[in-house]
């Protein structure tokens, strides 16, 4: 077999730190590659620099043994590269065949040749066996059907190297399975591969090659078949689970300060019942997709519940409730959305930290602000939380890195007294010596007594971090689990449906 | 039990300018009969045209999600100086045409310019264009009335086959629009755009080149806009065109345009513009107070921006991702 | 090879750095000025030193008089714009509500009314008459007038809140409606023609001095009126005492965080308890109050109830001094100063404008271009703030 592409020493670094230190390493044509390693390894990086999105700071690229740099995302595609982002690039508003020739429509007269785009649609459709007009908008579609018009667009454009982000994050695993059939279609059609995906034991299944990348470094290129999905796990975080964790403070109690039963919500949820005990850490794991987010902002307030009950510390909780009178009620949650949600990312640390808990630093029918004591609790929580700033009173939050980030959205629900913290992906984005300190600020919130429930797809640090472990599939619990943990149990909780 | 309903309330919202519509042709026909005759109703569509032809414009605007405030300045300046040629050159209507149409693309680029190249919000740009165009119009005018040759009543007042020039102008605008917006790459990329700007620019769009040819594309049919009008009287007073972009992003809204961008169709200006117009006139039919009757015509915009946020919602809700698929068993049940 | 934008940023900004000298110091002095509270105070100072020269009469006591008393009643109408695009909204509604209040307290306090003028309105016989206005004569008719618009402005300010922060319609639209449905109203009410003989209690409301000055000779027996220049005028006091109100909400209360934190990012202020549909129906709420207590300033000052009081270019010099004063219309910044300055600009500006016998059109036009030009500093201050940080 040939190299289809060939990477040398390709590097990149944003504000002089390397997100990927040089790499080198060559794809073999018809290959399935899979590509592996923690957020913040450097993965969507490399992708990006072989989508054209991104620019590399150093190195080269051969594709088709003639050398290859694109400038853009457009350019990757007229060379014969197809990227497939997590978050897909359609058009709910054009039909499924404008956005499969939305680079380049035919023409006749001088117009756009629709016929000829409902012929040449149908064609590709046929040919992965999805069976919806090339008429229909794309906003009309579940997210799998997305997902495969995004490949017909690889097919149509001829791409000779796919690339697949994350492609299952939204998919049901019906919708999954036929995902693995195009992938299966397009290997059987000569096509190069690259998957990268969180999910090991697809990556396991679907690749000849594995990749793993740890800290901007490709520390691994593995033979599929010769690797187990725990050595994957041990080359992708590189040490020892136990001393990626702070050994617990937190013992759990008798006395249960958070409970749910029945929560349901039609088409989101069914039936989900949890308890959280005091100084408890009850982990939910789930695969994307799986309702866990859902959840939480539901407990929030966020979104409407149709049934259900609430409880923090044996008081319900009205359904129709505002998220204020629920923080009241002691809840408190850190979303998965740092930036969107968390935080006012232009304004400066000490705004941020006291935002939920303003109410008690003023006095008087106008609730006028005491300034010197919020500025005093906001350099309190940074020195507490160990936040790198110099200034808390001025320095926007934008300029602090993910991990100092996330300790301020964490430091402000402090500040209001939880008994409930909710966590939902709170290590995404941040480096691994961040991880290590935000595990014990959560450890040392719930030996204060607090409940936490903890959401994250990475099951390793729900097994170092929790107590028990919840597991969610399709919007329902269908597992927990008590210590000793075993990842094979816990996935194939996750995958229940697919199993069967 | 809940699909059902919805997509009865999703009918009902789409369904409901046409029901509108359908609505203000019984109630002003049964006041006042006259109101339905043949006459009448071409008198409608005739007066129409002119925020139609705009309003067609707005559409593309609209489509990305942008804004144009200036349209009412550029009815006013493009005409002007098209006049002031006509005038100096001594040459007829349709150089006329040509050179409103030419300078009213030009003013559509110096929009294009501020907001793409400088990237200032299209609000803040075409607001001050809007003072700025029509300050350049009574500076040249010295705020006095402009009297175009008989020349241009005479090309205003033809008619093809009984059809009167504005309501045939209007036509062949929204035909050459409905051809751009979706015969063309460039039409689908202005609903690619006004869809997700950043997944444009990823599939290789230029979004920045996009976003300037709206903006030229508003301010050209504005200048037509303004110079079939002013076929229609003769001349030009110095407020002519004052506060129309409002009447013109509220056609543009009324038949279906969103100011979220994505959402619009040539068809959405001409049936926002020809109802508002319909209101106008039935209003002035039943006699209503003069001073009220910009009243019930707020009420109809507002009924119409209350359905398209409706539907804006509607439309996110649906795209949210489901998790249980429908049909699909849970894996806790049999 | 092209390089990514967050590159070339670093090399600019290490460039920068980098520079020493006259140069260097020139930059950071020019930076800090830029990103300076009192940017516009500078400018407007600037600016009138300037034209001094070339326009020796602006320094007359009697147009920085004039330019005073323009000031103060925009001023509170902007101060309520100002809160309104910190939570990235806009209100388009103002002049309407300037319009309407100033047509309804008219109507209700007028002491006296003819036939000839208000015969065709509507409330010709049912809220005014011969003898003047329902109010008129009652005791403490002035105050409760003056309650009656306040009550208007509430109104029409929950509407404007009702149906942007509950049905989430476009501030925009939604103001532009109310924009155009209560002037017609305004109108409608008196047909359009203006309401006098308004008492003289409130009438000093708009004009009365509380403190004079007379710069003449002294030994004159008798002192023409127009040789005495307003020092202290109630329009001031009234004003001030707003924006001095307004100043503490917004920068030392809880509501004025919310208010920054909805502008921010409404998503994380939702999550983290602000009540965000309260803060936006109360922000709409307080603008359009500050429009009623400008329509009272400017009903007064004109000694008349107008119904087209708040029409033609009112909204601009309302949007266009709050911008150029600093608030952005992404929303999240805004301060009360600002404002001041942004307003005290404006009217300088605009007189300026006049004394140079432009024509209101041409006038229109230097606004329309310092709007803009106002929008390209706001974003230059940006890049300067971003670079900063790098």
């Amino acid at each position: 077999m040939s190299a289809i592409l060939e990477i040398d020493r390709i590097e990149k670094s944003f504000f002089g730190i390397h997100a990927l230190k040089p790499v080198t390493f060559n794809v073999e044509r018809g290959a399935v590659i899979g590509l592996i390693g923690e957020n913040g390894a450097g993965k969507s990086t490399l992708m990006n620099i072989i989508g054209g999105v991104v620019s590399p700071s150093g190195g080269s690229m051969r594709f088709k043994g003639e050398p290859y740099s694109p400038r853009s995302a457009a350019d990757a595609a007229r060379a014969g590269i197809a990227f497939i982002h997590q978050e897909l690039n359609l058009f709910g508003n054009l039909s499924v065949g404008e956005n499969i020739f939305v680079d380049g429509y035919p023409k006749r007269y001088g117009l756009i040749d629709r016929a000829a785009i409902t012929r040449r649609t149908r064609e590709i459709l046929g040919i992965l066996s999805l069976d919806i007009s090339p008429g229909t908008p794309v906003g009309t579609l579940s997210p799998g059907e997305r997902q495969l018009v995004e490949i017909a667009k690889a097919l149509h454009l001829d791409a000779e190297l796919v690339i697949f982000d994350e492609p299952t994050t939204s998919l049901t695993p019906r919708e999954t399975a036929r995902l693995f059939e195009a992938i299966d279609l397009l290997r059987s059609q000569g096509k190069t591969i690259i998957y990268i995906s969180h999910i090991l034991a697809d990556v396991a299944r679907l690749s000849d090659t594995i990749l793993v990348l740890r800290d901007g470094t490709l520390v691994a290129t593995r033979q599929a078949d010769r690797i187990s999905i725990p050595d994957m796990i041990s080359l992708m975080i590189g040490r020892n689970l136990e001393a990626l964790f702070p050994s617990r403070l937190s013992v759990p109690g008798e006395e249960i300060v958070f409970r749910i039963r029945g929560i349901s919500k039609a088409g989101i949820l069914e039936n989900v019942s949890l308890e959280v005990r005091r100084g408890e850490i009850l982990g939910l794991f789930g695969l994307m997709g799986s309702g866990r987010t859902e959840l939480a902002r539901m407990i929030f307030g966020l979104d409407r519940v149709s049934r259900g009950e609430i409880e923090v510390d044996g008081q319900p909780i009205d359904l129709s409730s505002s998220v204020r009178s629920r923080i009241r009620s002691g809840l408190a949650f850190v979303t998965e959305n740092r930036r969107s949600e968390g935080l006012f990312m232009e304004a400066p640390i000490a705004d941020n930290v006291s935002i939920v808990s303003l109410g008690r630093y003023a006095s008087g029918p106008l609730k006028l602000l005491d300034e010197e004591r919020v500025s005093e609790v906001a350099s309190r929580i940074c020195q507490d939380l160990r936040i790198k700033a110099a200034d808390a009173d001025r320095q926007p939050v934008k300029s602090l890195s993910g991990g100092n980030q996330q300790k301020v959205v964490i430091g402000k629900w402090l500040l209001s007294s939880p008994k409930l913290l909710i966590l939902d992906e709170p290590t995404r984005g941040v480096d691994v010596g961040a991880k290590y300190e935000i595990y014990s600020l959560v450890d040392r919130v719930a030996a204060e007594g607090n409940g936490i429930l903890f959401i994250s797809s990475e099951i390793e640090e729900l097994m170092g971090m929790c107590d028990r472990i919840a597991v969610m599939s399709q919007g329902e619990i269908t597992a927990t689990f008590a210590k000793p943990f075993t990842d094979e149990a816990i996935l194939k909780a996750a995958f229940r449906e697919q199993a069967a | 039990m809940n699909g059902a309903r919805q997509t009865l309330t999703d009918r009902i919202i789409r369904a409901a300018v046409p029901l509108i519509f359908l609505a203000v042709l019984l109630v002003f026909g049964a006041m006042e009969p006259g109101y339905l005759s043949a006459g009448n109703l071409t008198n409608i569509v005739k007066q129409a045209a002119f925020i139609g032809i705009a309003a067609v414009g707005m559409v593309f605007v609209l489509l990305t999600a942008g804004i144009d405030l200036s349209v009412g300045s550029v009815m006013y300046l493009a005409p002007l100086l098209a006049g002031f040629f006509m005038r100096e050159t001594g040459l007829g209507v349709f150089p006329g045409l040509l050179v409103a149409i030419l300078a009213g693309m030009a003013m559509g680029a110096i929009n294009g310019f501020f907001i793409v190249r400088l990237k200032i919000i299209p609000f803040i740009v075409t607001l001050s264009t809007l003072f700025f165009f029509r300050g350049a119009g009574t500076f040249m005018t010295s705020s006095r009335q402009f009297d175009f040759s008989r020349d241009m009543l005479d090309f205003g007042l033809t008619s093809l086959a009984g059809i009167p020039l504005p309501i045939i102008v209007l036509a062949i605008v929204a035909a050459a629009a409905h051809v751009v917006l979706t015969r063309t790459t460039f039409g689908r990329q202005v609903y690619a755009v006004g869809a997700d700007a950043e997944a444009a620019r990823k599939a290789g769009i230029n979004v920045g080149s996009v976003r300037f040819r709206v903006y030229v594309i508003s301010s050209a049919c504005a200048a037509l806009a303004g110079f079939v009008l002013i076929s229609q009287i003769g001349r030009l007073d110095q407020a002519f065109g004052e506060g129309r972009e409002f009447d013109v992003i509220a056609a543009a809204v009324l038949g279906g345009a969103s100011l979220f961008g994505g959402i619009g169709t040539v068809w959405s200006a001409i049936v926002g513009a020809t109802l508002i117009q319909a209101v106008k006139t039935g209003l002035v039919f039943s006699g209503i107070n003069l001073y009220l009757q910009p009243m019930l015509q707020g009420l109809v915009i507002f009924v119409a921006v209350l359905l398209d946020t409706l539907r804006s919602g509607r439309l996110a809700e649906r795209m949210r991702r489901t998790i249980r698929a429908a049909g699909e068993p849970g894996p806790g049940r049999k | 090879m092209k390089s990514v934008s967050i590159d070339s940023d670093i090399v600019r900004a290490e460039e920068s750095s980098g520079r020493r000298g006259l140069r260097g110091s020139l930059a950071r002095l020019a930076s800090r000025l830029l990103l300076s509270d009192y940017f516009v105070f500078y400018l407007t100072v600037a600016y009138f030193i300037l034209l001094l020269p070339f326009l020796p009469t602006l320094s007359n006591p009697a147009n920085l008089s004039n330019i005073l008393s323009n000031t103060w009643p925009l001023l509170v109408v902007a101060i309520g714009q100002t809160f309104v695009l910190t939570i990235a909204g806009i209100d388009l509604s103002q002049g309407s509500v300037v319009g309407l209040s100033s047509t309804v307290g008219g109507i209700l306090i007028a002491t006296a009314a003819t036939d000839t003028v208000l015969g065709n309105a509507p409330v010709w016989g049912l809220l005014i008459g011969e003898g003047g206005g329902a109010l008129a004569g009652l005791p403490g008719s002035i105050y409760l007038g003056i309650a009656a618009m306040l009550m208007i402005g509430i109104l029409i300010g929950s509407i404007n809140g009702a149906a942007i922060a509950y049905l989430k319609m476009p501030p925009f639209m939604v103001t532009l409606v109310s924009m155009i449905v209560f002037s017609a109203l305004a109108i409608y009410l008196t047909q359009s023609e203006n309401v006098s003989n308004l008492p003289d209690g409130f009438v000093a409301l708009g004009k009365g001095d509380i403190v004079s000055v007379y710069l003449g000779a002294k030994e004159t027996a008798n002192i023409p009126r127009r040789q005495i220049y307003s020092l202290v005028t109630y329009p001031m006091v009234i004003a001030i005492v707003t924006a001095l109100a307004a100043h503490v909400l917004l920068s030392f209360t809880v509501f004025g965080r919310y208010v920054y934190a909805v502008g921010r990012n409404r998503d994380a202020a939702e999550i983290s308890g602000v009540p965000v549909k309260r803060v936006i129906m109360l922000v709409f709420v307080i603008s359009a109050v500050c429009a009623t207590i400008g329509s009272i300033l400017y009903s007064a000052r004109l000694e008349a109830g107008r119904p087209t009081l708040g029409e033609g270019n009112f909204l601009l010099d309302v949007i266009g001094a709050t911008v150029i004063g600093g608030t952005s219309l992404f929303g999240g910044k805004g301060k009360i100063i600002w404002t001041f300055f942004g307003v005290l600009f404006f009217v300088l500006l605009s007189n300026s404008l006049n004394l140079m016998n432009l024509s209101s059109f041409h006038i229109d036009m230097v606004k329309g271009a310092v709007i803009l030009a106002a929008a390209l500093l706001d974003v230059a201050r940006t890049r300067l703030m971003q670079g900063r940080l790098a």
